[in-house]
């Protein structure tokens, strides 16, 4: 029981990081920016109705889901090949040496290591404007975090029926499709639907960065403060998220407690048909429009004395820490507040007020929150860490909530009848079972953060995603490939430290992340 | 509701999201417009109909408009070929021929020629407005912000004007100086006091001063920049091969005979904040781009 208790305490650990960020934004806090906050709230209630803001934003939104669909699809389909090709039992089974899995698993980090905006960035610079590179910059990271995922998964797999098959005389290949398959299609059903969501997020944030869609809308109408139009568009955007996130607890509900009857197999089928022809449907729009034609641009690669110059020009420590302290700034708030929120409202109506406050986070992109703040607030580090740290809450926080709904709460009902306050019940009975599972997926998230240190270059010199975005405008190769290099190497740092600790958490948990 | 309707449900709510009105598609090669999103980009956004109409009238060619949402973008997507004809401000133009040579400036607009910077300030800073360069001394230690990184009167010019006074951004409060990201977030940063200082294009400014938009107790222009080129539209260099010889000079009249005696071309010198556009050259940008050089911006 003692151990327990600790686990439930170590998810709360991190909400510390709400004292330095709240002190730092309540010291520069003024009235100034009220007048522009009143107007970007109450234009929520009203927001543009004009057709052809109307037909714009919805355009926009066709474009994002195109854009997720197509990648998502093709990066689960790409994900699951490397996932198989990298995992033990393929190498064990097809008798292949152990170092070249290893090597292909390394190849395999450096693409999840470059968040999707820089990879669309570089692409834009390579390719030109396209809506395939929104699709290729999705592409790219995410099959390689599939293929870790899901390889993780294969690799945790009971090996008994395969050897039994080929005990039995069966060829290793069909032995594995036979053992493997069945048993991977539930992770890729309940992983995937949420990966979509991950794409359509990924996909407004590229937006927001200039590669079409919604995030481009709500881009234009924010960079002139035309807030009501904003709100059409963020509105939209709520909508779709809103059925995703149906879909995707849909598609979780029927994997998890059902039996594999036949009547689930037929449905998936449906599903994965009509899946398959909105992705296609997404596909023919695309290739329809003559502007999707591909042609490479390549630039002059900087040589290496360049780099070395760039190298010593940049501050790399300064924009280094920087980024360190953003992330451990933001990580803490988005991994310690959802439960610290729940411990102190435990009761029913606060949990539904509060996953409405997890969703409007997830909404809005980053940089458009961090602006919100700016308004109110003195520019500092910390802006930056809770608009980055709230819109990750918004992440946790569902997902915590629903590792508590679907862990039942039997525990807190014993601990409930035996008279503990509801704020103890809370924390003893749902989030101690709940912890390890959390924390592990918390780690996910930290190396998420890592890399989304990126999107954030309002305030002044607030890391390498700042400097990123400055050596681009400026046209600086030697500098950009420097800050990818800087880039790479602490996400894959920080992925093996993180690595570590999600491996700790989940041995002390018995549910996968996934569910 | 049984837990396999909803998920049908949501199915079918996806597929009209996808479904509901197809874009039709243009197998020809056509002219793409865009600009870079300076001011009213959303407004460019939804209304380049008026300017692409106009161009397929006037030169019988398919044009289509692409919108871009960072200054950056612009520039490469005008190297890779995937833009024809662009408006662009002083330094993103001087970046885009230097990384596409040949490429033609085909006019301004009668404010481009002599463009000015604003410096503004929040009224509680107490900086009086001066008109000296030296008077930027007085912003060391504020808080102050540009707008986006690559724009000319924005951050380029006002860099350049405080360095010639002996002002680095590394004085300024927090040992940099912010990026807004556009010049409306400027004004609404410096006037809600959260930035002390910023620095803008003066047609916003005025433009915002005059819809009302603007607490002129809380906010004041501090100083106004002397005079320097800024945008520009400019073109690929092989158009008159994908279009037919003259075609850039076609291009270049229509553009110029733009009036404000028609309503509709009225409408388009309205979404570039212009009352007409006039000839300009790209030795008219040569001192940005000595600018641009020292500063860093170009390489």
């Amino acid at each position: 029981m003692k151990l327990k208790a600790a686990s439930g305490l170590v998810a709360l650990l991190p909400s510390l990081a709400l004292i330095p960020v709240l002190i730092g934004i309540l010291k520069g806090l003024h009235i100034g920016g009220l007048p522009v906050l009143v107007n970007f709230l109450s234009s929520s209630l009203h927001p543009s109705l004009n057709a052809t803001v109307l037909q714009s934003s919805w355009k926009g939104l066709q474009v994002t889901v195109y854009i997720a669909a197509i990648s998502w699809l093709l990066s689960i389909f790409l994900g699951l090949i490397l996932a198989i090709g990298s995992s033990k039992i393929i190498f064990q089974t097809i008798g292949l040496p152990n170092w070249l899995r290893l090597l292909i698993r390394m190849t395999l980090s450096f693409p999840r290591a470059i968040h999707e905006l820089i990879w669309g960035l570089i692409l834009l610079q390579l390719i030109g404007l396209s809506p395939w590179i929104a699709i290729i910059a999705i592409i790219i990271p995410y099959s390689s975090l599939t293929a870790r995922v899901i390889g993780d998964q294969i690799d945790a797999l009971d090996i008994k029926p395969l050897e039994a098959l080929k005990v039995c005389g069966a060829k290793p290949l069909s032995a594995l499709i036979t053992t493997i398959i069945p048993k991977i299609i539930p992770v890729i059903t309940s992983y995937g639907g949420y990966r979509f969501e991950c794409a359509l997020r990924g996909a407004t944030l590229l937006g927001v960065f200039g590669l079409g869609g919604i995030g481009t809308e709500l881009q234009l109408s924010f960079q002139s403060l035309k807030f009501e139009e904003m709100w059409t568009s963020l509105w939209m955007l709520a909508g779709l998220m809103f059925i995703v996130e149906l879909l995707v607890n849909y598609f979780h509900k029927i994997n998890i407690g059902s039996e594999q009857t036949e009547f689930n197999k037929k449905l998936r089928i449906d599903y994965l048909i009509a899946i398959i022809t909105i992705t296609f449907l997404c596909y023919q729009f695309i290739s329809g429009d003559n502007y999707s034609n591909i042609s490479w641009h390549p630039i002059q690669l900087p040589s290496r004395l360049e780099l070395i110059q760039a190298a010593n020009e940049l501050d790399i420590i300064k924009l280094i820490s920087n980024t360190l302290i953003l992330t451990f700034l933001s990580a803490g708030i988005a991994i310690g507040t959802p439960p610290l929120w729940m411990m102190i409202w435990p009761h029913h109506s606060y949990l539904r007020i509060q996953s409405l406050i997890w969703g409007f986070f997830r909404l809005i992109p980053p940089p458009l929150s961090a602006l919100i703040l700016l308004l109110s607030t003195n520019p500092n580090i910390y802006v930056a860490a809770l608009a980055l740290g709230a819109h990750n809450m918004g992440v946790m926080g569902r997902l915590l909530k629903e590792g508590i709904e679907q862990n039942g709460n039997s525990t807190a009902i014993a601990f409930e009848s035996l008279g503990a306050k509801p704020s103890q019940t809370w924390l003893y009975g749902c989030l101690n079972p709940n912890a390890p599972s959390y924390l592990a997926y918390s780690a996910y998230r930290t190396d998420v953060l890592i890399r989304q240190t990126a999107v954030l270059g309002l305030v002044g010199g607030t890391g390498l995603g700042w400097q990123l975005l400055e050596s681009i405008s400026s046209f600086n190769w030697a500098e950009i490939a420097v800050l990818i290099i800087i880039y790479a190497i602490i996400t894959l740092t920080g992925e093996s430290i993180t690595d570590h600790l999600r491996i700790y958490w989940d041995s002390k948990n018995k549910l996968d992340f996934t569910s | 509701m049984s837990l396999h309707l909803k998920g049908k449900i949501c199915i079918l709510a996806l597929i009209s999201i996808v479904g509901v009105t197809f874009l039709g598609s243009k197998a020809q090669d056509s002219l793409i417009v865009s600009a870079i999103p300076d001011q009213n980009p959303e407004k460019l956004n939804r209304l380049y109909n008026l300017l692409t109409n106009e161009l397929e009238n006037k030169l019988n060619v398919p044009v289509r408009y692409v919108p871009v949402t960072n200054y950056a973008s612009a520039v490469s997507a005008f190297r890779t070929r995937s833009l024809d004809l662009v408006w662009f401000g002083g330094l993103t133009g001087v970046q885009a021929r230097l990384q596409r040579p040949g490429a033609k400036v085909i006019a301004q607009r009668d404010i481009d020629a002599k463009f000015h910077s604003v410096f503004i300030a929040n009224t509680s800073t107490g900086i009086k407005p001066f008109s000296n360069q030296s008077g930027l001394k007085a912003i060391r230690g504020k808080r102050f912000t540009f707008g986006s990184q690559s724009s000319t009167s924005g951050r380029l010019m006002p860099q350049f004007f405080l360095q010639r006074a002996g002002v680095k951004v590394s004085d300024f409060s927090g040992g940099n100086a912010g990026f807004s990201g556009s010049h409306d977030a400027t004004i609404a940063l410096v006037q809600s006091g959260s930035y002390e200082v910023g620095a803008l294009n003066e047609q916003v400014w005025s433009t915002r001063v005059k819809s009302g938009n603007i607490d002129l107790s809380k906010v004041q222009v501090i100083w106004r920049s002397p005079a320097y080129a800024d945008y520009h539209w400019l073109a690929q260099p092989d158009i008159d091969n994908r279009f037919g010889k003259g075609f850039t000079t076609k291009l270049q009249r229509t553009l110029l005979n733009l009036s404000r005696k028609s309503k509709k071309q009225s409408e388009i010198l309205d979404l570039f904040g212009a009352n007409r556009f006039i000839k300009a050259t790209s030795s008219q940008y040569t001192d940005i781009e000595k600018i641009g050089r020292k500063l860093g911006k170009i390489k």
